[in-house]
């Protein structure tokens, strides 16, 4: 590779090595702060190594092939306005660190040197931050923990619709005993829909209603039959595939939603602060969240008591179906689980396709006889925890951000290929691969209807959600702090609130003055 | 790793015996190559069965990998070391050398462990002791049905094994995890006193026990400064 070939300057190096640090760092904290793991079901670390490894391969490729058809920072602009898997953790996280943790654990077999995939690794980090820069528009942060560990994510018009919408509810009334039974159920059918995982689930938030109230935005995605194979069937009953359930919360304080999307509150949050809830549904045909059963207090009470009960048959039968699994099924489902968290950029393009995001690439797989369950929880916890892998060690003057050692979580890359070492630019194109789970059965269920995967894709890539078609895609919240009195302004927020039960039509003047 | 001016072993001896196995071949491929990066970076050097040589090696060494997964220990017990058979043994009790315990209080009641409370409840819990510690068990407690007042004793402090029948059981101890390990959220999502990274001795599935759960639920930020807030566990007269 010669100096006139290169496809990056030192500038972008620069801001690529800032980036690497600033994801190890973060990893760091979080892995040491928000969870020890094990399962006796799933080989949870086994299979998080597959998964890295999957990533390294095969990410670069498929976010190229979704630029083709729809850039990053466009896809986020859309994704503010759906409750799906592009949120924290699948993109603020997972995406970066799935990958650079791949890379990690190549270097430390010796498969590479640090210069390697270094155009893979710029264009990787790049599609990172354009992503979260747009997603984060509204609060000007690349990330929650940037944002002082915080998600405000969804601009002013959104939320005055989900807080006037919000139906009242105390310990005790029959709403908030199946808005909480609901909460409990979806959030164990998610974590085992996603394999002992967090992917399925996320927060965000907080924003503050008032001195006594703070909204909380919950999430519970890929429910239904979707681009998960091993929830065909067994999911055929739930009807949507993503949920939106925002909460109001009393004398609460959600003091941290970190980039996995988990959150802290002081006090603790139980129950019974539970003030108000509301329930949505969206996708990426859905343009916006839709509410479901949010007609009256009566209807919504009955909804999250129906969708409790599919959900508790549902978790049982697929319970039933992954304790029937083999090891090398486990760790498959649990390494796609893991490698598709960005597989919603490609549902947002109308690119998705099975082979892409539902094998174990062979170059990953190779792997395969090294991953007993022993060998996967002492190498992850030194890869992600201890930091004790060889390529992870630093020159002993390094006092690492939170760790305080010589190491750091991810190697950056070295400077010195931008004066003639050489170096290979990229890991090349995905090898076709296979996974030993049932083939994914053709049936996707979306806002609009159950579909195939063809007319999903089509109809993805037909669709532009209103606000992200001109006038309104660059109407951002300094446009509407000073254009709040304009016509302009008031058609944006009738958009916002063409379903809402309060405040259809209203624009920009919620109270009707 | 003389290429390495920093670079120390890995911690383990497993990952160490591992990674330097997949190097050596690295190295052999390289050499084959006459030292083009290219195959191994692309992935195209590596066959599957060098890999299971490393494993064969590994083996071959009388040596036997540590379980997690109980459903591992199924598909290949003979890479496993043997589990046993306390998986399934009725008399099973955790004796875990860190468990506090203290003599009986004037209640009766023996302190047999400690464990970190998830949320703080205005009373501690009271029930029957079940170990749940395996997929047949739990297969075994859908078909059955669970007791009115059981309080479940699980070492997987992961949200799925017991996913059919957790919000059946009054408390669960875990004898992993943190506050914020999936089975905790899911606990205090259904609103189920938990006590994780419980240190346990000589409780029996059948035993009467109390739990602690009025004590201080532990800060997540005790994990990093290493304050122990621990809530008590009692067997009952």
């Amino acid at each position: 590779m010669t100096q006139e070939d290169k496809k990056f300057s030192y500038v972008q190096l620069l801001e690529t090595n800032n980036l690497i640090q600033y994801v190890a760092d973060e990893s760091y904290w979080l892995c040491l702060t928000r969870t020890v793991q094990e399962s006796k079901l799933y080989p949870v670390s086994a299979y998080i190594l597959l998964s890295y490894l999957n990533a390294f391969y095969r990410y670069p490729e498929l976010l190229r092939k979704i630029e083709t058809r729809m850039k990053a920072e466009d896809i986020a602009d859309r994704s503010r306005a759906m409750g799906v898997k592009l949120q924290a953790s699948q993109m603020t996280w997972c995406l970066p660190a799935f990958y650079l943790l791949g890379r990690e654990l190549l270097l430390s077999y010796g498969l590479l040197r640090p210069q390697d995939a270094v155009e893979d690794i710029v264009y990787v980090m790049d599609f990172w931050k354009r992503f979260q820069l747009s997603w984060q528009r509204n609060n000007g942060h690349l990330s929650n923990a940037q944002a002082g560990h915080r998600a405000q994510i969804l601009p002013d018009r959104t939320l005055e619709v989900f807080c006037a919408d919000l139906f009242h509810c105390q310990p005790g009334d029959r709403l908030h005993q199946a808005a909480h039974a609901f909460m409990a159920s979806a959030s164990q059918y998610a974590f085992l829909a996603s394999c002992e995982s967090r992917i399925n689930l996320t927060n965000s938030g907080p924003y503050r209603i008032d001195a006594h109230h703070e909204l909380l935005v919950r999430d519970f995605m890929d429910m239904a039959e979707c681009s998960l194979p091993w929830l065909d069937g067994v999911a055929a009953k739930v009807p949507f595939n993503n949920f939106t359930v925002t909460m109001s919360v009393r004398d609460c304080h959600f003091h941290l939603i970190d980039d996995w999307g988990s959150f802290e509150a002081n006090p603790t949050f139980t129950a019974d602060k539970l003030a108000g809830v509301g329930l949505y549904v969206s996708d990426p045909l859905s343009d916006g969240y839709i509410p479901y059963g949010m007609g009256s207090v009566t209807e919504l009470a009955e909804t999250f008591e129906a969708l409790n009960e599919t959900l508790k048959e549902a978790t049982n039968e697929l319970w039933m179906r992954m304790a029937a699994w083999s090891r090398d099924q486990l760790l498959d489902a649990g390494a796609l689980t893991y490698f598709t968290t960005a597989k919603e950029l490609a549902h947002v393009a109308g690119v998705f396709d099975v082979s892409d995001w539902l094998e174990i690439d062979p170059r990953a797989d190779c792997f395969r006889p090294l991953l007993n369950d022993e060998y996967g929880n002492v190498a992850l916890a030194e890869l992600v925890g201890k930091l004790t892998l060889p390529s992870q060690q630093r020159s002993p003057f390094t006092m690492a951000k939170f760790a305080d050692r010589p190491v750091s979580m991810c190697t950056p890359i070295p400077y010195s290929i931008l004066s003639g070492d050489d170096y290979i630019p990229s890991t090349g194109p995905i090898q076709a691969g296979g996974s030993s789970l049932p083939p994914k059965a053709d049936r996707y269920r979306t806002t609009r209807g159950t579909l195939t995967l063809s007319e999903y894709n089509a109809l993805a890539r037909e669709h532009v959600p209103e606000t992200c078609t001109d006038p309104y895609r660059f109407l951002c919240e300094t446009w509407v702090k000073y254009n709040g009195h304009t016509p302009l302004a008031d058609r944006l927020y009738q958009l916002e609130q063409r379903h809402s039960r309060t405040l259809r039509g209203r624009g920009t003047n919620p109270r009707g003055q | 790793m003389t290429d390495d001016r920093y670079a120390e072993a890995p911690e383990s001896i497993l990952v160490e015996a591992t990674h330097n196995a997949i190097r050596d071949l690295a190295r052999r491929k390289l050499a084959e190559s006459g030292g083009d990066w290219t195959g191994l970076v692309q992935g195209t050097s590596l066959t599957r069965s060098e890999v299971e040589g490393v494993e064969r090696r590994l083996l071959g060494s009388g040596y036997r990998f540590a379980w997690s997964s109980t459903l591992s220990l199924r598909d290949r017990p003979e890479i496993y070391a043997s589990a046993g058979g306390a998986l399934d043994d009725a008399t099973f009790s955790f004796r875990h050398p860190a468990a506090i315990i203290a003599p009986a209080d004037e209640a009766g009641r023996e302190q047999k462990g400690v464990g970190d409370n998830v949320v703080q409840f205005a009373a501690n819990v009271m029930g029957t002791a079940l170990y749940v510690r395996t997929s047949d068990k739990v297969l075994q407690l859908m078909r059955e049905g669970v007791g009115k007042d059981t309080i479940a004793i699980i070492d997987d402090s992961g949200g799925t094994l017991t996913a059919p029948i957790l919000s059946q059981f009054v408390a669960v101890i875990c004898a992993g995890g943190t506050v914020r390990s999936h089975l905790g959220i899911l606990t205090r999502e259904y609103g189920i006193p938990c006590l994780m990274n419980a240190k346990l001795s000589d409780i029996r599935s059948g035993d009467r026990i109390e739990l602690e759960t009025s004590a201080l639920a532990r800060p997540v930020e005790t994990y990093q400064t290493g304050v122990e807030v621990p809530a008590r566990i009692w067997k009952l007269p």
